[in-house]
Protein backbone atom coordinates (compact mmCIF):
# COMPACT_ATOMS: atom_id res chain seq x y z
CA UNK A 1 0.00 0.00 0.00
CA UNK A 2 1.09 3.45 -0.89
CA UNK A 3 -1.59 5.38 0.59
CA UNK A 4 -0.89 7.73 2.99
CA UNK A 5 -2.10 6.41 6.26
CA UNK A 6 -4.67 7.46 8.41
CA UNK A 7 -4.81 5.15 11.33
CA UNK A 8 -1.52 3.19 12.43
CA UNK A 9 -1.50 0.39 14.87
CA UNK A 10 1.54 -0.98 16.10
CA UNK A 11 2.23 -4.04 18.15
CA UNK A 12 -1.18 -3.92 20.03
CA UNK A 13 -1.91 -6.10 23.22
CA UNK A 14 -4.64 -6.48 25.15
CA UNK A 15 -6.55 -8.70 27.74
CA UNK A 16 -9.63 -8.69 29.70
CA UNK A 17 -9.17 -10.78 33.16
CA UNK A 18 -7.19 -13.83 31.81
CA UNK A 19 -8.05 -13.65 28.16
CA UNK A 20 -5.55 -12.18 25.91
CA UNK A 21 -8.04 -10.75 23.29
CA UNK A 22 -5.11 -9.10 21.13
CA UNK A 23 -1.65 -10.60 20.84
CA UNK A 24 0.63 -8.30 18.89
CA UNK A 25 -1.95 -6.62 16.11
CA UNK A 26 -0.31 -4.40 12.88
CA UNK A 27 -3.01 -2.59 11.30
CA UNK A 28 -2.32 0.36 9.09
CA UNK A 29 -5.58 2.22 7.80
CA UNK A 30 -4.90 3.96 4.35
CA UNK A 31 -6.58 7.72 4.30
CA UNK A 32 -9.64 8.27 1.92
CA UNK A 33 -10.15 4.43 1.76
CA UNK A 34 -12.66 1.71 3.08
CA UNK A 35 -10.54 -1.15 5.24
CA UNK A 36 -12.74 -3.63 6.57
CA UNK A 37 -12.28 -5.93 9.43
CA UNK A 38 -13.60 -9.31 9.76
CA UNK A 39 -12.90 -12.17 11.58
CA UNK A 40 -15.10 -15.01 13.78
CA UNK A 41 -17.61 -13.70 16.32
CA UNK A 42 -15.80 -13.06 19.78
CA UNK A 43 -12.02 -12.07 18.51
CA UNK A 44 -12.38 -8.75 19.60
CA UNK A 45 -13.72 -6.40 16.10
CA UNK A 46 -15.58 -4.62 18.64
CA UNK A 47 -12.91 -4.22 21.14
CA UNK A 48 -10.21 -3.38 18.51
CA UNK A 49 -12.59 -0.11 17.28
CA UNK A 50 -12.94 1.02 20.91
CA UNK A 51 -9.50 1.19 21.36
CA UNK A 52 -9.11 2.80 18.40
CA UNK A 53 -11.60 5.20 19.39
CA UNK A 54 -9.18 5.77 22.70
CA UNK A 55 -12.26 3.94 24.88
CA UNK A 56 -9.93 1.09 26.15
CA UNK A 57 -6.55 1.38 26.79
CA UNK A 58 -3.88 -1.05 25.28
CA UNK A 59 -1.54 -3.35 28.02
CA UNK A 60 1.49 -2.54 25.08
CA UNK A 61 1.16 -0.67 21.52
CA UNK A 62 0.05 2.66 19.92
CA UNK A 63 -2.80 3.34 17.72
CA UNK A 64 -1.67 6.53 16.07
CA UNK A 65 -4.32 8.80 14.42
CA UNK A 66 -2.63 11.07 11.93
CA UNK A 67 0.17 10.81 13.79
CA UNK A 68 -1.13 11.30 17.35
CA UNK A 69 -1.19 8.37 19.91
CA UNK A 70 -4.33 7.86 21.12
CA UNK A 71 -3.44 6.54 24.23
CA UNK A 72 -0.87 9.38 25.66
CA UNK A 73 -3.21 12.87 25.04
CA UNK A 74 -4.61 14.00 27.09
CA UNK A 75 -8.46 13.86 28.25
CA UNK A 76 -9.46 17.37 26.74
CA UNK A 77 -6.99 16.60 23.24
CA UNK A 78 -8.80 13.31 23.04
CA UNK A 79 -12.25 14.51 23.17
CA UNK A 80 -10.91 17.08 20.06
CA UNK A 81 -9.46 14.38 18.17
CA UNK A 82 -12.96 12.55 18.26
CA UNK A 83 -14.66 15.09 17.07
CA UNK A 84 -12.77 14.94 13.66
CA UNK A 85 -14.23 10.70 14.18
CA UNK A 86 -17.64 9.00 13.94
CA UNK A 87 -18.45 5.86 15.04
CA UNK A 88 -21.98 3.63 14.98
CA UNK A 89 -21.42 1.65 17.67
CA UNK A 90 -22.92 -2.39 17.66
CA UNK A 91 -25.70 -1.95 19.51
CA UNK A 92 -27.03 1.72 18.10
CA UNK A 93 -26.20 3.61 21.42
CA UNK A 94 -29.15 6.51 20.40
CA UNK A 95 -29.86 8.99 23.26
CA UNK A 96 -32.81 7.60 25.07
CA UNK A 97 -34.07 10.86 26.09
CA UNK A 98 -34.10 12.68 22.18
CA UNK A 99 -35.96 12.14 19.17
CA UNK A 100 -34.73 10.54 16.13
CA UNK A 101 -34.12 14.14 14.60
CA UNK A 102 -32.30 15.38 17.90
CA UNK A 103 -30.45 12.46 18.37
CA UNK A 104 -28.98 12.79 14.94
CA UNK A 105 -28.70 16.98 15.34
CA UNK A 106 -26.82 15.96 18.69
CA UNK A 107 -23.55 16.30 17.26
CA UNK A 108 -23.99 19.65 14.95
CA UNK A 109 -25.63 21.61 18.17
CA UNK A 110 -22.01 20.84 20.35
CA UNK A 111 -19.87 21.26 18.32
CA UNK A 112 -21.33 23.89 15.57
CA UNK A 113 -22.69 27.22 15.70
CA UNK A 114 -24.92 26.54 12.79
CA UNK A 115 -28.25 28.29 12.78
CA UNK A 116 -31.12 26.13 13.25
CA UNK A 117 -32.13 26.22 9.94
CA UNK A 118 -29.36 24.81 8.71
CA UNK A 119 -28.84 22.23 10.97
CA UNK A 120 -32.62 21.23 10.02
CA UNK A 121 -31.43 20.84 6.57
CA UNK A 122 -28.54 18.46 7.36
CA UNK A 123 -30.19 16.13 9.86
CA UNK A 124 -32.94 15.92 6.79
CA UNK A 125 -30.30 15.13 4.31
CA UNK A 126 -28.79 12.43 6.35
CA UNK A 127 -32.20 11.07 7.60
CA UNK A 128 -33.34 11.29 3.79
CA UNK A 129 -30.15 8.80 3.06
CA UNK A 130 -31.01 6.06 5.34
CA UNK A 131 -34.96 6.42 4.34
CA UNK A 132 -35.92 7.84 7.72
CA UNK A 133 -36.67 11.17 7.12
CA UNK A 134 -40.75 10.35 8.30
CA UNK A 135 -39.50 8.89 11.04
CA UNK A 136 -37.71 11.96 12.95
CA UNK A 137 -40.11 12.51 15.36
CA UNK A 138 -40.24 8.93 17.02
CA UNK A 139 -38.26 8.31 20.40
CA UNK A 140 -35.75 5.72 19.90
CA UNK A 141 -37.88 3.29 21.87
CA UNK A 142 -40.32 3.12 19.22
CA UNK A 143 -38.39 2.12 16.43
CA UNK A 144 -37.29 -1.07 15.18
CA UNK A 145 -33.57 -2.65 15.68
CA UNK A 146 -32.61 -1.83 12.03
CA UNK A 147 -34.12 1.23 12.11
CA UNK A 148 -32.14 2.37 15.20
CA UNK A 149 -29.05 1.21 13.62
CA UNK A 150 -29.78 3.51 10.51
CA UNK A 151 -30.50 6.08 12.89
CA UNK A 152 -27.14 5.61 14.76
CA UNK A 153 -26.02 5.54 10.92
CA UNK A 154 -26.92 9.06 10.25
CA UNK A 155 -25.82 10.54 13.29
CA UNK A 156 -22.35 8.68 13.08
CA UNK A 157 -22.02 10.58 9.65
CA UNK A 158 -23.59 13.96 10.56
CA UNK A 159 -20.72 15.75 11.05
CA UNK A 160 -19.23 14.64 8.07
CA UNK A 161 -16.10 13.16 9.90
CA UNK A 162 -12.91 12.61 8.43
CA UNK A 163 -12.65 9.07 10.27
CA UNK A 164 -16.17 6.49 10.15
CA UNK A 165 -16.05 3.43 12.24
CA UNK A 166 -18.46 1.09 11.44
CA UNK A 167 -19.39 -1.69 14.06
CA UNK A 168 -21.62 -4.39 11.53
CA UNK A 169 -23.63 -1.85 9.90
CA UNK A 170 -25.88 -3.78 7.85
CA UNK A 171 -27.07 -6.45 10.83
CA UNK A 172 -30.84 -6.79 10.81
CA UNK A 173 -31.61 -4.82 8.13
CA UNK A 174 -33.75 -6.21 4.99
CA UNK A 175 -32.46 -6.78 1.84
CA UNK A 176 -33.55 -3.24 0.63
CA UNK A 177 -31.96 -1.67 2.83
CA UNK A 178 -29.06 -3.54 3.16
CA UNK A 179 -28.38 -2.64 -0.23
CA UNK A 180 -28.91 0.98 0.21
CA UNK A 181 -27.08 1.42 2.96
CA UNK A 182 -23.76 -1.14 1.10
CA UNK A 183 -24.28 2.32 -1.75
CA UNK A 184 -24.33 4.63 1.05
CA UNK A 185 -21.49 3.87 3.16
CA UNK A 186 -19.63 3.75 -0.77
CA UNK A 187 -21.20 6.97 -1.48
CA UNK A 188 -19.93 9.30 1.68
CA UNK A 189 -16.22 7.41 1.57
CA UNK A 190 -16.55 8.28 -2.18
CA UNK A 191 -18.24 12.00 -2.17
CA UNK A 192 -15.97 13.37 1.50
CA UNK A 193 -13.16 11.32 0.71
CA UNK A 194 -13.17 10.11 4.87
CA UNK A 195 -11.95 7.36 5.81
CA UNK A 196 -14.02 4.36 6.78
CA UNK A 197 -13.49 1.23 9.16
CA UNK A 198 -16.03 -1.39 8.89
CA UNK A 199 -16.13 -4.50 11.17
CA UNK A 200 -18.86 -6.73 9.23
CA UNK A 201 -19.70 -10.77 8.87
CA UNK A 202 -21.52 -9.85 5.46
CA UNK A 203 -18.78 -11.13 3.00
CA UNK A 204 -20.15 -10.37 -0.35
CA UNK A 205 -21.23 -6.69 0.59
CA UNK A 206 -17.97 -6.53 2.24
CA UNK A 207 -15.69 -7.25 -0.15
CA UNK A 208 -17.70 -5.32 -2.65
CA UNK A 209 -17.04 -2.13 -1.23
CA UNK A 210 -13.85 -2.32 0.62
CA UNK A 211 -10.52 -1.01 -0.50
CA UNK A 212 -8.76 -3.16 1.89
CA UNK A 213 -9.27 -5.99 4.01
CA UNK A 214 -8.44 -7.54 7.39
CA UNK A 215 -9.23 -10.48 8.41
CA UNK A 216 -8.40 -10.84 12.65
CA UNK A 217 -8.28 -14.42 14.23
CA UNK A 218 -7.05 -15.49 17.90
CA UNK A 219 -5.18 -12.37 18.69
CA UNK A 220 -3.68 -11.66 15.43
CA UNK A 221 -3.80 -10.52 11.88
CA UNK A 222 -4.66 -14.21 10.28
CA UNK A 223 -4.84 -12.31 6.35
CA UNK A 224 -5.17 -8.84 5.03
CA UNK A 225 -5.21 -7.98 1.33
CA UNK A 226 -7.24 -6.54 -1.58
CA UNK A 227 -10.86 -8.34 -1.76
CA UNK A 228 -9.25 -9.43 -5.24
CA UNK A 229 -6.20 -10.86 -3.43
CA UNK A 230 -8.07 -12.60 -0.41
CA UNK A 231 -10.75 -14.22 -2.94
CA UNK A 232 -8.25 -16.32 -4.60
CA UNK A 233 -6.27 -17.10 -1.18
CA UNK A 234 -5.17 -20.49 -0.28
CA UNK A 235 -4.53 -20.48 3.17
CA UNK A 236 -6.86 -23.22 4.74
CA UNK A 237 -8.14 -20.15 7.55
CA UNK A 238 -8.62 -17.32 4.78
CA UNK A 239 -10.78 -19.78 2.81
CA UNK A 240 -12.44 -20.67 4.81
CA UNK A 241 -13.58 -17.59 6.12
CA UNK A 242 -14.14 -16.13 2.87
CA UNK A 243 -16.13 -18.67 1.86
CA UNK A 244 -17.72 -19.24 5.12
CA UNK A 245 -17.69 -22.68 5.06
CA UNK A 246 -18.53 -24.15 9.05
CA UNK A 247 -15.82 -27.06 8.82
CA UNK A 248 -11.80 -25.81 8.86
CA UNK A 249 -9.35 -24.95 10.78
CA UNK A 250 -11.28 -21.50 12.13
CA UNK A 251 -12.81 -23.04 15.37
CA UNK A 252 -17.10 -22.11 15.59
CA UNK A 253 -16.52 -22.66 18.86
CA UNK A 254 -15.74 -20.43 22.51
CA UNK A 255 -13.05 -22.48 23.59
CA UNK A 256 -14.48 -25.39 25.90
CA UNK A 257 -13.94 -29.03 26.92
CA UNK A 258 -14.56 -31.46 24.43
CA UNK A 259 -17.79 -31.92 23.86
CA UNK A 260 -18.93 -35.41 24.60
CA UNK A 261 -16.50 -35.27 27.87
CA UNK A 262 -18.44 -32.26 29.29
CA UNK A 263 -21.97 -34.09 28.53
CA UNK A 264 -21.52 -37.64 30.03
CA UNK A 265 -19.55 -35.41 33.14
CA UNK A 266 -20.56 -37.27 36.08
CA UNK A 267 -23.28 -35.82 38.43
CA UNK A 268 -21.32 -33.73 40.98
CA UNK A 269 -18.34 -32.66 38.22
CA UNK A 270 -20.06 -29.97 36.62
CA UNK A 271 -18.22 -27.37 36.33
CA UNK B 1 -5.35 -16.83 58.00
CA UNK B 2 -2.90 -15.62 55.30
CA UNK B 3 -6.03 -15.78 53.35
CA UNK B 4 -7.86 -13.39 55.39
CA UNK B 5 -5.17 -10.67 55.63
CA UNK B 6 -5.40 -11.08 52.00
CA UNK B 7 -9.02 -10.27 51.57
CA UNK B 8 -8.50 -7.81 53.75
CA UNK B 9 -5.85 -5.89 52.07
CA UNK B 10 -7.62 -6.32 48.77
CA UNK B 11 -10.84 -5.06 50.40
CA UNK B 12 -8.81 -2.27 51.98
CA UNK B 13 -6.97 -1.38 48.12
CA UNK B 14 -10.73 -1.63 46.64
CA UNK B 15 -11.86 0.90 49.05
CA UNK B 16 -8.99 2.97 48.43
CA UNK B 17 -8.92 2.76 44.84
CA UNK B 18 -13.14 3.70 44.76
CA UNK B 19 -12.17 6.46 47.08
CA UNK B 20 -9.89 7.49 44.91
CA UNK B 21 -11.83 7.60 41.44
CA UNK B 22 -14.53 9.22 42.96
CA UNK B 23 -12.70 12.00 44.02
CA UNK B 24 -11.10 12.54 40.86
CA UNK B 25 -14.74 12.12 39.44
CA UNK B 26 -15.79 14.58 41.79
CA UNK B 27 -13.03 17.46 40.79
CA UNK B 28 -13.68 16.63 36.81
CA UNK B 29 -17.71 17.15 36.45
CA UNK B 30 -17.64 20.47 39.11
CA UNK B 31 -15.27 22.55 37.64
CA UNK B 32 -16.42 23.30 34.21
CA UNK B 33 -17.68 26.35 32.91
CA UNK B 34 -20.85 27.97 33.14
CA UNK B 35 -22.64 27.66 29.44
CA UNK B 36 -25.70 28.69 27.84
CA UNK B 37 -26.28 24.99 26.88
CA UNK B 38 -24.95 23.97 30.64
CA UNK B 39 -27.84 26.83 32.27
CA UNK B 40 -30.79 24.84 30.54
CA UNK B 41 -29.82 21.26 31.28
CA UNK B 42 -29.26 22.51 34.72
CA UNK B 43 -32.51 24.02 34.64
CA UNK B 44 -33.97 20.56 33.11
CA UNK B 45 -32.50 18.74 35.59
CA UNK B 46 -33.58 21.29 38.64
CA UNK B 47 -37.12 20.19 37.91
CA UNK B 48 -36.51 16.41 37.79
CA UNK B 49 -34.40 16.34 41.11
CA UNK B 50 -35.48 19.22 43.06
CA UNK B 51 -39.37 20.08 41.98
CA UNK B 52 -40.13 16.69 41.70
CA UNK B 53 -39.05 15.80 45.50
CA UNK B 54 -40.90 18.62 46.56
CA UNK B 55 -44.46 16.85 47.41
CA UNK B 56 -42.44 14.27 49.29
CA UNK B 57 -40.73 17.04 51.40
CA UNK B 58 -44.26 19.04 51.89
CA UNK B 59 -46.26 16.10 53.29
CA UNK B 60 -43.29 14.28 55.59
CA UNK B 61 -42.33 17.89 57.03
CA UNK B 62 -45.83 18.68 57.51
CA UNK B 63 -46.23 15.18 59.61
CA UNK B 64 -43.09 15.63 61.27
CA UNK B 65 -44.25 19.18 62.30
CA UNK B 66 -47.08 17.97 63.95
CA UNK B 67 -46.00 14.79 65.30
CA UNK B 68 -43.12 17.48 67.32
CA UNK B 69 -45.66 19.35 68.57
CA UNK B 70 -48.02 16.54 69.65
CA UNK B 71 -45.26 14.82 71.57
CA UNK B 72 -43.73 18.14 72.83
CA UNK B 73 -46.68 19.08 74.11
CA UNK B 74 -47.56 16.41 76.45
CA UNK B 75 -44.14 16.60 78.11
CA UNK B 76 -44.43 20.82 78.35
CA UNK B 77 -47.90 20.41 79.87
CA UNK B 78 -46.34 18.53 82.37
CA UNK B 79 -43.97 21.65 83.54
CA UNK B 80 -46.71 23.90 82.90
CA UNK B 81 -44.24 25.29 79.76
CA UNK B 82 -46.45 24.81 77.03
CA UNK B 83 -45.85 28.23 75.94
CA UNK B 84 -42.36 26.83 75.08
CA UNK B 85 -43.71 24.58 72.28
CA UNK B 86 -43.20 26.76 69.71
CA UNK B 87 -39.31 27.38 70.24
CA UNK B 88 -39.36 23.36 70.71
CA UNK B 89 -40.69 22.24 67.33
CA UNK B 90 -38.32 25.55 65.40
CA UNK B 91 -35.94 24.59 67.43
CA UNK B 92 -35.68 20.91 66.69
CA UNK B 93 -36.34 21.11 62.95
CA UNK B 94 -34.03 23.89 61.96
CA UNK B 95 -31.22 22.35 63.50
CA UNK B 96 -31.84 18.54 63.04
CA UNK B 97 -34.83 17.09 62.06
CA UNK B 98 -35.44 19.42 58.84
CA UNK B 99 -31.54 18.99 56.97
CA UNK B 100 -31.58 15.02 58.28
CA UNK B 101 -34.87 14.09 57.08
CA UNK B 102 -35.17 16.09 53.90
CA UNK B 103 -31.47 14.82 53.12
CA UNK B 104 -32.72 11.08 54.06
CA UNK B 105 -36.17 11.54 51.94
CA UNK B 106 -33.89 13.37 49.36
CA UNK B 107 -31.08 10.54 48.78
CA UNK B 108 -34.38 7.64 48.49
CA UNK B 109 -36.48 9.91 46.01
CA UNK B 110 -33.85 11.49 43.68
CA UNK B 111 -30.55 10.22 44.42
CA UNK B 112 -31.99 6.51 43.25
CA UNK B 113 -33.68 7.92 40.59
CA UNK B 114 -29.70 9.94 39.53
CA UNK B 115 -28.09 6.41 40.20
CA UNK B 116 -30.82 4.32 37.98
CA UNK B 117 -30.46 6.94 35.44
CA UNK B 118 -26.99 7.58 34.68
CA UNK B 119 -26.19 3.74 34.98
CA UNK B 120 -29.19 3.12 32.38
CA UNK B 121 -27.05 5.11 29.94
CA UNK B 122 -24.05 4.01 30.63
CA UNK B 123 -25.66 0.04 30.26
CA UNK B 124 -27.06 1.04 26.92
CA UNK B 125 -23.66 2.65 25.66
CA UNK B 126 -24.93 5.87 25.45
CA UNK B 127 -22.17 7.40 27.52
CA UNK B 128 -19.45 5.87 25.21
CA UNK B 129 -21.13 7.08 22.06
CA UNK B 130 -21.45 10.67 23.71
CA UNK B 131 -17.92 10.54 24.62
CA UNK B 132 -17.02 9.08 20.76
CA UNK B 133 -19.17 12.04 19.58
CA UNK B 134 -16.34 14.53 21.53
CA UNK B 135 -18.90 15.15 24.09
CA UNK B 136 -17.35 14.77 27.81
CA UNK B 137 -20.34 12.64 29.81
CA UNK B 138 -18.92 14.38 32.69
CA UNK B 139 -19.70 17.23 31.85
CA UNK B 140 -22.99 16.72 29.91
CA UNK B 141 -24.61 14.39 32.00
CA UNK B 142 -22.70 14.44 35.32
CA UNK B 143 -22.17 18.03 36.29
CA UNK B 144 -25.73 19.50 35.65
CA UNK B 145 -27.17 16.96 37.59
CA UNK B 146 -24.56 17.27 40.51
CA UNK B 147 -25.10 20.92 40.53
CA UNK B 148 -29.13 20.03 40.74
CA UNK B 149 -28.79 18.01 43.86
CA UNK B 150 -26.25 20.66 45.38
CA UNK B 151 -28.47 23.20 44.98
CA UNK B 152 -31.78 21.61 45.32
CA UNK B 153 -31.81 19.95 48.64
CA UNK B 154 -30.75 23.00 50.48
CA UNK B 155 -34.24 24.98 48.86
CA UNK B 156 -35.93 21.57 49.96
CA UNK B 157 -34.70 21.61 53.66
CA UNK B 158 -35.81 25.30 54.27
CA UNK B 159 -39.66 23.97 52.95
CA UNK B 160 -39.54 21.19 55.28
CA UNK B 161 -38.66 23.59 58.20
CA UNK B 162 -41.50 26.04 57.42
CA UNK B 163 -43.76 23.55 56.90
CA UNK B 164 -42.99 21.72 60.08
CA UNK B 165 -43.28 25.34 61.86
CA UNK B 166 -47.03 25.16 60.83
CA UNK B 167 -47.59 21.57 61.28
CA UNK B 168 -46.73 22.20 64.45
CA UNK B 169 -48.89 25.45 64.45
CA UNK B 170 -51.90 23.13 63.42
CA UNK B 171 -51.44 20.95 66.33
CA UNK B 172 -50.20 22.81 69.39
CA UNK B 173 -51.96 26.17 68.60
CA UNK B 174 -55.52 25.23 66.86
CA UNK B 175 -55.75 21.95 68.16
CA UNK B 176 -54.54 21.63 71.15
CA UNK B 177 -55.10 25.59 72.09
CA UNK B 178 -51.54 26.53 73.12
CA UNK B 179 -51.74 30.77 72.85
CA UNK B 180 -50.80 31.77 69.38
CA UNK B 181 -48.92 34.51 70.87
CA UNK B 182 -46.67 32.70 72.83
CA UNK B 183 -46.01 30.36 70.43
CA UNK B 184 -44.50 32.80 67.83
CA UNK B 185 -42.61 35.10 70.06
CA UNK B 186 -40.96 32.26 72.27
CA UNK B 187 -39.77 31.04 68.99
CA UNK B 188 -38.60 34.46 67.61
CA UNK B 189 -37.13 34.48 71.33
CA UNK B 190 -35.24 31.38 70.78
CA UNK B 191 -34.06 30.56 67.42
CA UNK B 192 -30.78 32.71 66.57
CA UNK B 193 -30.19 33.25 62.92
CA UNK B 194 -26.56 32.36 62.02
CA UNK B 195 -26.65 29.97 65.18
CA UNK B 196 -29.80 27.72 63.69
CA UNK B 197 -31.10 28.38 60.67
CA UNK B 198 -27.23 28.92 58.92
CA UNK B 199 -26.17 25.98 60.90
CA UNK B 200 -28.93 23.86 59.16
CA UNK B 201 -28.40 25.42 56.06
CA UNK B 202 -25.01 24.96 56.35
CA UNK B 203 -25.57 20.99 57.00
CA UNK B 204 -27.88 20.78 54.23
CA UNK B 205 -25.56 22.00 51.50
CA UNK B 206 -22.70 19.43 52.78
CA UNK B 207 -25.75 16.44 52.96
CA UNK B 208 -26.73 17.74 49.38
CA UNK B 209 -22.86 17.54 47.94
CA UNK B 210 -22.87 14.09 49.47
CA UNK B 211 -25.86 12.31 48.42
CA UNK B 212 -25.77 13.52 45.11
CA UNK B 213 -21.71 12.74 44.73
CA UNK B 214 -22.63 9.45 45.91
CA UNK B 215 -25.64 9.26 44.00
CA UNK B 216 -23.63 10.14 40.61
CA UNK B 217 -20.67 8.30 41.23
CA UNK B 218 -22.42 4.95 41.73
CA UNK B 219 -24.48 5.49 38.56
CA UNK B 220 -20.95 6.62 36.75
CA UNK B 221 -19.08 3.58 38.10
CA UNK B 222 -21.58 0.33 37.85
CA UNK B 223 -21.20 -2.84 36.36
CA UNK B 224 -23.41 -2.40 33.16
CA UNK B 225 -25.57 -4.83 33.80
CA UNK B 226 -29.28 -4.73 34.81
CA UNK B 227 -28.08 -6.85 38.37
CA UNK B 228 -25.20 -3.71 38.50
CA UNK B 229 -27.87 -1.04 38.16
CA UNK B 230 -29.95 -2.33 41.19
CA UNK B 231 -26.98 -3.01 43.27
CA UNK B 232 -25.22 0.91 42.65
CA UNK B 233 -29.33 2.09 43.41
CA UNK B 234 -29.28 0.18 46.86
CA UNK B 235 -25.75 1.41 47.48
CA UNK B 236 -26.47 4.78 47.17
CA UNK B 237 -29.51 5.00 49.21
CA UNK B 238 -27.73 3.09 51.90
CA UNK B 239 -24.17 4.86 51.56
CA UNK B 240 -26.23 8.41 51.42
CA UNK B 241 -28.14 7.49 54.46
CA UNK B 242 -25.37 6.49 56.82
CA UNK B 243 -23.22 9.07 54.90
CA UNK B 244 -25.69 11.54 56.30
CA UNK B 245 -26.28 9.80 59.86
CA UNK B 246 -22.71 9.99 60.21
CA UNK B 247 -22.31 14.15 58.87
CA UNK B 248 -25.01 15.05 60.84
CA UNK B 249 -23.04 13.78 63.99
CA UNK B 250 -20.24 15.03 63.28
CA UNK B 251 -21.46 18.59 62.11
CA UNK B 252 -23.27 18.86 65.17
CA UNK B 253 -20.32 18.12 67.35
CA UNK B 254 -18.43 20.89 65.38
CA UNK B 255 -21.66 23.75 65.66
CA UNK B 256 -23.02 22.77 68.69
CA UNK B 257 -20.85 20.72 70.73
CA UNK B 258 -19.73 24.17 73.11
CA UNK B 259 -22.73 25.60 73.61
CA UNK B 260 -23.59 24.04 76.65
N1 LIG C 1 -16.93 -5.87 28.99
C1 LIG C 1 -16.28 -7.03 28.81
N2 LIG C 1 -15.75 -7.66 29.87
C2 LIG C 1 -15.07 -8.81 29.71
N3 LIG C 1 -14.88 -9.43 28.54
C3 LIG C 1 -15.40 -8.85 27.45
C4 LIG C 1 -16.13 -7.62 27.52
N4 LIG C 1 -16.51 -7.28 26.29
C5 LIG C 1 -16.06 -8.25 25.48
N5 LIG C 1 -15.38 -9.20 26.16
C6 LIG C 1 -14.71 -10.39 25.60
O1 LIG C 1 -13.82 -9.92 24.61
C7 LIG C 1 -13.85 -10.74 23.48
C8 LIG C 1 -14.01 -9.88 22.24
O2 LIG C 1 -15.26 -9.22 22.27
P1 LIG C 1 -15.74 -8.29 21.06
O3 LIG C 1 -17.03 -7.71 21.45
O4 LIG C 1 -14.65 -7.37 20.71
O5 LIG C 1 -15.93 -9.37 19.90
P2 LIG C 1 -16.37 -9.13 18.39
O6 LIG C 1 -15.24 -9.58 17.56
O7 LIG C 1 -16.86 -7.73 18.21
O8 LIG C 1 -17.56 -10.15 18.25
P3 LIG C 1 -18.92 -10.01 17.40
O9 LIG C 1 -18.56 -10.25 16.00
O10 LIG C 1 -19.77 -11.12 17.93
O11 LIG C 1 -19.47 -8.66 17.68
C9 LIG C 1 -14.99 -11.72 23.68
O12 LIG C 1 -14.41 -13.00 23.84
C10 LIG C 1 -15.69 -11.32 24.93
O13 LIG C 1 -15.95 -12.45 25.72
MG1 LIG D 1 -18.67 -6.87 17.93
Amino acid sequence: MDDPIMVEVKDLHFSRGNTDIFRGVDLQIPLGKITAIMGPSGTGKTTLLKLIGGQLVPDRGQVLIDGQDVHQLPRRSLFTLRRRMGMLFQSGALFSDLDVFENVAFPLRVHTELPNAMIRDIVLMKLQAVGLRGARHLMPSELSGGMARRVALARAVALDPELVLYDEPFVGQDPISMGVLVQLVKKVNQALGLTAVMVSHDIKETLSIADYVYIIADGRVMAHGTPQTLNVNDDAHVKQFVHGEPDGPVPFHYPAPDFFDDILAPAGQFS
Amino acid sequence: MTRYIATLGRATLDTLSTIGRAGLFLIQSIFCLPSREGFHLWLRQMHFVGVMSVAIVLVSGLFIGMVLALQGFTILVSFGADEALGQMVALSLVRELAPVVAALLFAGRAGSALTAEIGLMKATEQLTSMEMIGVDPLRRIVAPRFWAGFISLPILTVLFGVVGIWGGYLVGVDWLGVYKGSYWSNMQDSVDFVDDVLNGVIKSLVFGLVVTWIAVFQGYDLVPTSEGISRATTRTVVYASLAVLGLDFVLTALMFGDLG
